[in-house]
């Protein structure tokens, strides 16, 4: 399939005052990709979502949407369906009302909307009909979503969609999400939660300091940052072969398989090797999680970023 | 436009503080009239001989000139201050600005819409009490012609040969100062919707409008200050009033009209630019 880009970030910078909030930070996400930013609060994940919706301007770079530059109240913007931070109502309106008033605002008739779809998203039954004043944070969220699916959007952008949930909407809100996925909507979610990036999305960006410091799938990230255990049908000589390729600092043995331990390259690389070898490949999967992966490729960032700064810095 | 004209109108009309306002705007009326009932049963000072209270005690046609006159000083220069500075201001306050603005709805349409649904609100309030007034008046007063007798050759203007105003003229004279007032809220309403968008918080740009409109009125009262204050917003907007007291239409009525366009020009121009150019994080 042709590369079909929905979203298209390339060298954004946005400023304010002397302060950075995003430095040059460019990724492209295609159709149909679950795509997560990741990054701690303050890495200048909403402040990128806030320029990539035509809420801000950058300082520099571009931000596109379905191929055209995005500008205030950009005509693109009709396609995507958006919840940045929390979702906000008007509070002396119902749910209903809300809804009704938020999509004719934007010159659209009723019946045009999937307001069906998006009321069975919603879950609310008669509290639709309620003030939204008197809702819970969670309900609030879930109207945010139906509001967000009232045009059948094509792009979901999301910005930490579950924070103030419980756990059991935390659930819930994870597996509407697959399901739009499923669906063949495009997911761009910003999240500090990971496992929820972990569970829901195809493709990671991470960021810190308003800078990308890795970006690939969850699986690259996990096993490109550390160690992965291999298990073979010819253990000794899997360990000879793996001992010898450039990217491999260590082989050990552990139980029926190895741990090899990676400097960098992915997964697929070890994969290639062992079965262009003619091994036969029982097992292969990283030895740590997520979160570790995570925290190792913030910790490589803070050490590289500082390193550039002592070198930049004056004698 | 229509649309976000009609939804942002919805908004603001189907609040708590609206009714409350609307409320107020009839029951203090009606109080006034019988405040003017019961003082025309005390011996009076010279002072207020001339006055619209004065007047109105005449007949009831006259009685909402004389609650717009009080009621325009303060009272309604809060309410539209609120109105004004709630317009853009209250939507970002509840966070709901920056979803209005993920939609492909232009900047500048979306202030218009709330600016004019502000204006429509002003308007409203400014006849309400009109309309109030003139009800009550009319019921305890009657719907009587005006006339005042000569007071003789030191007395100035219409008033040394006493005029006589009919019931017809009464009412269209009354059509004239309660748009006059009305529309000497148009300064007012193109700084609050400036203010608005300024601030994330409604409270902060409705205190600075009509913190404007206090101060204006304050150096307005200082005559030192000569022509200058000839550019206040408030200077002219009591220049209706010579339509019932001297039976004449005042030419500031005119200037203070155009006072208030170029007020409407220069800040609406202002905030439209801002606008459009702001970054939105509420």
């Amino acid at each position: 399939m042709p590369p079909d880009p929905i979203v298209e970030i390339d060298g954004l910078w946005k400023s304010f005052g002397e302060v950075s909030a995003v430095e040059d930070l460019s990724f492209t996400v295609q159709r149909g990709q679950v795509y997560g930013l990741l990054g701690p609060n303050g890495a200048g994940k909403t402040t990128s979502l806030r320029v990539l919706m035509g809420l801000e301007r950058p300082t520099r770079g571009t931000a596109r949407l379905f191929g055209e530059r995005v500008v205030p109240s950009s005509r693109q913007l009709a396609r995507v369906g958006a919840m940045v931070e929390q979702a906000a109502f008007v509070p002396h309106l119902s749910g209903m009302r809300n809804l009704r008033l938020w999509w004719e605002a934007g010159g659209a008739r009723m019946k045009d909307a999937d307001l069906d779809g998006a009321l069975a998203i919603a879950g609310l039954d008669d509290a639709i009909d309620r003030k939204v004043k008197t809702y819970s944070q969670g309900m609030k969220q879930r109207l945010g979503f139906a509001r967000l699916l009232l045009g059948r959007p094509e792009l979901l952008v999301l910005d930490e969609p579950t924070n103030g949930l419980d756990p059991g909407e935390i659930r819930e809100i994870r597996e509407l999400i697959t399901r739009l996925s499923t669906h063949g909507a495009t997911v761009l979610l910003s999240s500090h939660h990971l496992s929820e990036v972990e569970q829901v999305c195809s493709h990671v960006l991470v960021m810190n300091r308003g800078r990308l410091v890795a970006d690939g799938t969850v699986s690259d990230l996990v096993g490109a940052a550390g160690l992965v255990y291999v298990e073979v049908d010819d253990r000794e000589r899997a360990r000879a072969i793996l001992s010898n390729l450039p990217n491999v600092s260590k082989v050990q043995v552990q139980g029926d398989g190895l741990i090899v331990e990676l400097l960098d390259g992915q997964r697929s690389d070890i994969v290639a090797t062992l079965v262009g070898a003619g091994l036969r490949l029982e097992t292969i999967m990283p030895t740590q999680q997520l979160e570790e992966a995570f925290l190792e490729i913030l910790a490589a960032g803070d050490a590289a970023r500082s390193r550039t700064e002592q070198a930049a810095a004056p004698a | 436009m229509i649309a976000l004209i009609r939804t942002e109108f919805f908004k603001a009309a189907n609040r708590t503080r609206t009714l409350v306002i609307g409320l107020l705007l009839v029951g203090l009326p009606t109080l006034i009239v019988f405040a003017i009932k019961s003082r025309g049963n005390r011996p009076r000072n010279a002072d207020d001989a001339q006055g619209l209270f004065r007047l109105a005690q005449q007949s009831g046609l006259l009685v909402p000139a004389a609650v717009l006159s009080v009621m325009s000083g303060f009272l309604l220069v809060v309410i539209a201050g609120t109105f004004a500075g709630d317009s853009v201001a209250g939507d970002a306050s509840w966070g709901n600005l920056r979803y209005l603005l993920m939609r492909p709805v232009p900047r500048g349409r979306l202030l218009v819409a709330k600016a004019i649904v502000a204006a429509t609100l002003i308007w409203s309030a400014t006849i309400l009490v009109s309309l109030a007034a003139l009800v009550g008046g009319v019921v305890v007063f009657g719907a009587k012609a005006l006339s005042i007798p000569g007071l003789g050759a030191f007395a100035p203007g219409a008033l040394a040969t006493g005029f006589n105003i009919s019931q017809a003229t009464l009412l269209l004279r009354l059509g004239i100062g309660t748009a006059y007032v009305a529309f000497g809220f148009t300064a007012l309403l193109a700084m609050g919707t400036f203010f608005s968008i300024l601030t994330d918080t409604a409270a902060s740009a409705i205190g600075a409008t009509v913190g404007v409109y206090i101060v204006s009125e304050i150096l307005d009262g200082i005559t030192q200050l000569g022509r200058i204050r000839y550019a206040f917003p408030t200077h002219y907007l009591n220049s209706w009033e010579t339509m019932f007291t001297d039976n004449r239409y005042s030419h500031d009525m005119v200037v203070g009209l155009v006072v208030q366009l170029v007020y409407l020009a220069v800040f609406g121009t202002i905030a439209l630019i801002w606008f459009r150019r702001k970054d939105i994080r509420s």
